[in-house]
């Protein structure tokens, strides 16, 4: 399937602080208690490159630029659902050049206006006054480098000051700023290599906490904080992540990895068979990317707990939308938060941009949402049809039922092997149409949404999504599974060691644990061997 | 309507969407080599072809060829044969073609469309890496370049551009969206947006030329100073992802090169394209695009901007749904019925008919436009026309289709079906004889064991 991926809308959000119930395990410097964390070892940690998320946000903090501008990079290379998984990332020179042409614009922005400039050093650099002009560069590349600069590198950079400050201080200005966006320390994040195991140094881990909780560079506050050294005791993390989890970005960060997990970021380049879909329109698929990104922020707000995501039966939208799901319209204007039929709704799984993904053009497809509630619910993917079988999609036949064409799935034993794993979980969505929109009746029969959830450690007969969402949220195979995703997002990899798997152990426990939630799994992220140690590597 | 760059200083006055006139100033800044350039260009569709519908009939009437029987030609070679129902559009230009069957597109990693992707112009394997195939464990990118840039590599034209990367909607960055490779592991991304390839690739033909000096001379500056930080950075962190920098400097070199390069324009061809305004990763813009990106193609060529080119049509496992042919699925999902559902395979065959109509319409556009030393800039190029598979519903790769035009300056006999059937030959030696043709004397290419030499009959 093409992938095409946009911007995630995130709507803003605000909530009060979280009240931390972990604190340090070992140093007695905090009067709460935290469980103990199993894994000691930190794992492998690939250099990462910032993602055009990243990038974006960055930008825009640094130089005031939309953070859309980074749509003028290539797209992400994207494996298990997520954007950041470092062993997948290529360059080419086309994005050399794309870093060289958005950097040209975002320094043009900031440049352009005298008084951003004038705030980065505390002095107007554009007269070319050479104390103030090293100020900036001191200044600008503690920001964008996410450290001070070595005195090497403030030399380089003043160097380059010195080269293209003609006919104006603001060409060079501009011209340092635009290599500062393109240099290594920007746009990735080098961590110096060790030979043992050891804490990583405050910058560095000031960096690793900015982008996992906001999806950007650390900002004043936290820089700072890393200089003192505050970072070193958990303590010190901790307050800084409380700090930055109440955030709104914290739950922008979280729509953002929501997204990628539940494959519901390529709503907007859905389409559907407008002669069978008669009121799917362009303005469709923008319009449940919305609710969705509106959904989980609430959430987010709200308590996100994983039995929210499965099951709550509430979603946002407009008139235009409401008219669309076939409901009243909501009161008041704009998108409204609209509670849902329970007996139908539950939370993600019914969200019109996760059943119109997970669908064809044509029609409904038990088989991509049985999948997904496999793979990325319980990460057991089924294994994919033998080489030498011929997969044909069943003819859209008005007459059959989409039970009835995906019959033969059950009746050749070489197929039912994997598709006893799907379909029959994929059937309970079957009052769900593929443009996400309720139907009583397929081929002129009531539906039959019916199935059977099965080799899990929550087995159980199944009659339309409620069903299945309330089997979903007692297994601790789909808890270990979200945890699992999380981490994979957090720390750019796949699970590869014991303690990774492990670590993902603890993650789970804290999702689902008592007054358990997202927002207090990504604080126990904080808290682990990965997040805070470097593993030895061989020296360069 | 044009879009406006942000170096256009001459541009815009007045409004008026009018390419520029020719710029004095860019008047040859050197004479034209003896021997014209030669060009190599590559198109690809995706998810195999319908081989019935596809493969010539060998006999029939064809007057652009030699009438009668093939007497003396090379068994398997075939001068008078009849274009199939999927290759019609190319009737107009048969004499000018080369058909090629019987070959197997080996693959290796990865599943049936990734490796058939990667291995289509690599002749290599994929590396194992982190992108989920469907039934085989995780695949990367191939093991070694693809033939186009072995081709680049040893042409070492004094183009700004060492080749260009072109696509019409091709999605994710993963390995089944990329097929051109500049080494392994190093995949170059085809630009699938018309203004971005006008404002990056063209900027030379819209900038006034006192403006382009100085902005040669800043870029210059600006990007020694970024390649001196990965060069620094690349000492600070481990040997693994010192390569990751490393690969990044390369790619900054590279457009600092472009970048700092003058452009010698010497064909009177050679103008401004015009980009209209069109949603480029709407479904129902890809034969607009996919027109668009073939005119910015033809005018690349034209000023010399580089001589190896490619036009990657959406990715393997393409989706696209052919709207416009009255064909409202995705492509993949049609790829995978079976061969007696009539109404699909129909339908696969209008597909695969529509891009013939492309490649078509490409030569079209060759074969009219005058090349700088006389003639037309069809004249001096060689193309392919690829898929990652044979057949979309068993994704086998044996007798995959490839369509070759043009002669490379006179290196290879055109109006000719060649079937290699039954003798067990690898599509390596196919990209061999290309490379060879290109007038780069290689013994070999790609997987060691895949190739066996440049492929007989075709040079």
């Amino acid at each position: 399937m093409s992938r095409l991926k946009r911007p995630w809308m995130a709507a803003p959000l605000a909530f009060a602080g979280l009240v931390g119930c972990h604190g340090s395990g070992g140093g007695g410097t905090t009067t709460t208690v935290s469980a103990p964390l199993c894994a000691t070892d930190p794992g492998p940690a690939p250099m990462r490159r910032l993602t055009r998320f990243e990038y974006g946000r960055s930008l825009a903090d640094l130089t005031g630029v939309d953070p859309s501008i980074s749509a003028g990079l290539p797209p992400d290379e994207e494996t298990m659902d997520f954007d950041d998984i470092a062993d997948a990332y290529s360059v080419s020179p086309l994005h050399a050049e794309s870093y060289l042409s958005v950097a040209e614009q975002a320094a043009s922005t900031l440049l352009g206006s005298s008084a951003a400039t004038t705030a980065v050093a505390g002095c107007d650099p554009t007269g070319g006054d050479a104390t103030c002009v090293a100020a900036f560069v001191g200044a600008f590349g503690r920001r964008a480098w996410r450290r001070p600069l070595t005195s090497d590198e403030q030399q380089a950079m003043v160097q380059l000051y010195g080269a293209t400050a003609s006919p104006g201080p603001t060409d060079g200005l501009t011209a340092v700023v635009a290599a500062m966006l393109q240099a290594p320390q920007f746009i990735y994040r080098p961590e110096a290599p060790v030979t043992t195991s050891q804490p990583v140094d405050g910058y560095a881990l000031a960096t690793r906490l900015a982008l996992l909780l906001t999806g950007a560079a650390p900002d004043e506050t936290l820089l700072e904080a890393a200089a003192r050294g505050d970072l070193g005791t958990e303590s010190g993390l901790l307050a800084q992540t409380d700090r930055l989890l109440a955030l709104d970005r914290a739950g922008e960060l979280f729509v953002h990895f929501a997204a990628e997990w539940w494959e519901v970021e390529t709503i907007t380049s859905v389409d559907k068979n407008r002669s069978l879909y008669r009121n799917w329109t362009d303005a469709t698929a923008p319009a449940l990317a919305q609710e969705t990104s509106m959904f989980l922020t609430d959430a987010w707000q709200n308590g996100p707990t994983l039995t929210t995501l499965l099951t709550a039966p509430v979603s946002f939208m407009d008139a235009s939308l409401a008219a669309y799901y076939g409901l009243p319209a909501p009161a008041g204007d704009g998108y409204q938060k609209v509670a849902l039929d329970p007996t139908r709704a539950a939370g993600m799984l019914t969200q019109g941009s996760w059943l119109a993904v997970h669908a064809k053009a044509d029609q409904t497809s038990p088989v991509l949402r049985g999948k997904f509630v496999r793979a990325q619910l319980f990460c057991t993917p089924p294994p994919p049809p033998p080489p030498s079988i011929v997969v044909a999609p069943p003819v859209v036949d008005p007459r059959l039922s989409t039970r009835e064409r995906f019959a033969e799935h059950t009746a050749n034993a070489v197929c039912a092997m994997c598709h006893t794993l799907m379909d029959p979980i994929g059937f309970a969505f079957e009052n769900w149409d593929a443009g996400g929109v309720w139907r009583d009746t397929d081929a002129d029969e009531p539906v039959d949404a019916t199935g059977q959830l099965t080799g899990t450690d929550v087995d159980g007969n199944l009659d339309g999504v409620p069903s299945l969402a309330a089997l979903l949220t007692g297994s601790a195979e789909v808890a270990n599974c979200a945890a699992t995703q999380w981490f994979r997002y957090a720390f750019g990899r796949s699970e590869q060691t014991s303690g990774d798997l492990c670590a993902i152990s603890d993650l789970a426990a804290t999702l689902t644990g008592p007054g358990g939630d997202f927002k207090k799994m990504v604080r126990e992220t904080v808290r682990m061997s990965a997040f805070r140690n470097l593993p030895p590597e061989a020296s360069p | 309507m044009k879009p406006i760059s942000r170096r256009t200083v001459l541009r815009g006055v007045g409004g008026a969407a009018i390419a520029l006139p020719f710029l004095e100033a860019m008047l040859p800044k050197r004479t034209r080599a003896a021997t014209p350039p030669k060009r190599f260009f590559v198109m690809f569709s995706a998810n195999g072809t319908i081989p019935t519908a596809w493969t010539p009939t060998v006999g029939g009437t064809d007057a652009g060829a030699t009438a009668g029987t093939d007497a003396g030609v090379d068994a398997g070679a075939y001068q008078s044969f009849t274009l199939s129902p999927i290759l019609t559009p190319l009737a107009a230009h048969q004499s000018d073609l080369v058909i090629i069957q019987g070959l197997l597109q080996e693959g290796g990693g990865g599943d049936g469309h990734q490796n058939g992707i990667g291995g289509m112009l690599t002749g290599s394997p994929l590396n194992p890496g982190p992108f989920a195939g469907v039934g085989a464990p995780p695949a990367g990118w191939p093991t070694g370049p693809s033939v186009d840039q072995r081709i680049a590599a040893g042409l070492a034209a004094p183009t700004p551009l060492r080749s260009l990367e072109l696509g019409v909607q091709v999605g994710a960055a993963d390995d089944y969206g990329r097929m051109i490779y500049q080494a392994a592991n190093q995949p170059l991304p085809p630009i699938d947006d018309p203004v971005q390839v006008y404002n990056t690739v063209f900027s030379d033909l819209h900038t006034d030329p006192a403006v382009l000096a100085q902005q040669r001379a800043r870029n210059k500056s600006i990007l020694d100073a970024v390649g001196a930080e990965y060069t620094r950075i690349g000492t600070q962190v481990s040997a693994a992802d010192k390569q990751r920098l490393d690969a990044h400097l390369q790619a900054v070199r590279e457009i600092e090169t472009r970048l700092t390069t003058d452009l010698t324009v010497n064909n009177p061809a050679c103008s401004d394209p015009t980009v209209p305004a069109v949603d480029a990763q709407s479904n129902d813009s890809y034969p607009t695009v996919g027109g668009i990106m073939m005119d910015l193609l033809t005018m690349a060529f034209a000023c010399d901007l580089t001589r190896v080119a490619s036009l990657q049509w959406s990715r393997s496992v393409s989706q696209v749904r052919f709207t416009w042919l009255n064909i409202p699925d995705g492509h993949h999902d049609l790829s995978h019925h079976s061969d007696s559902d009539d109404v699909a395979v129909t339908k696969l065959i209008q597909i695969n008919t529509w891009y013939a109509q492309q490649m078509a319409g490409l030569i079209d556009r060759l074969k009219s436009t005058p090349d700088a030393g006389g003639g037309t800039l069809f004249d001096n190029t060689l193309m392919l026309w690829s898929n990652e598979l044979a057949k979309g519903n068993t994704h086998s790769r044996q007798d995959a289709p490839y369509v070759l035009a043009g002669n490379a300056g006179g290196a290879l006999a055109t109006g000719r079906f060649l079937s290699y059937e039954g003798q067990g030959l690898n599509h390596n030696n196919l990209l061999l004889a290309l490379i060879n043709a290109m007038g780069v004397p290689d013994t070999t290419f790609g997987e060691a064991d895949w190739c066996t030499g440049p492929l007989t009959g075709l040079l």
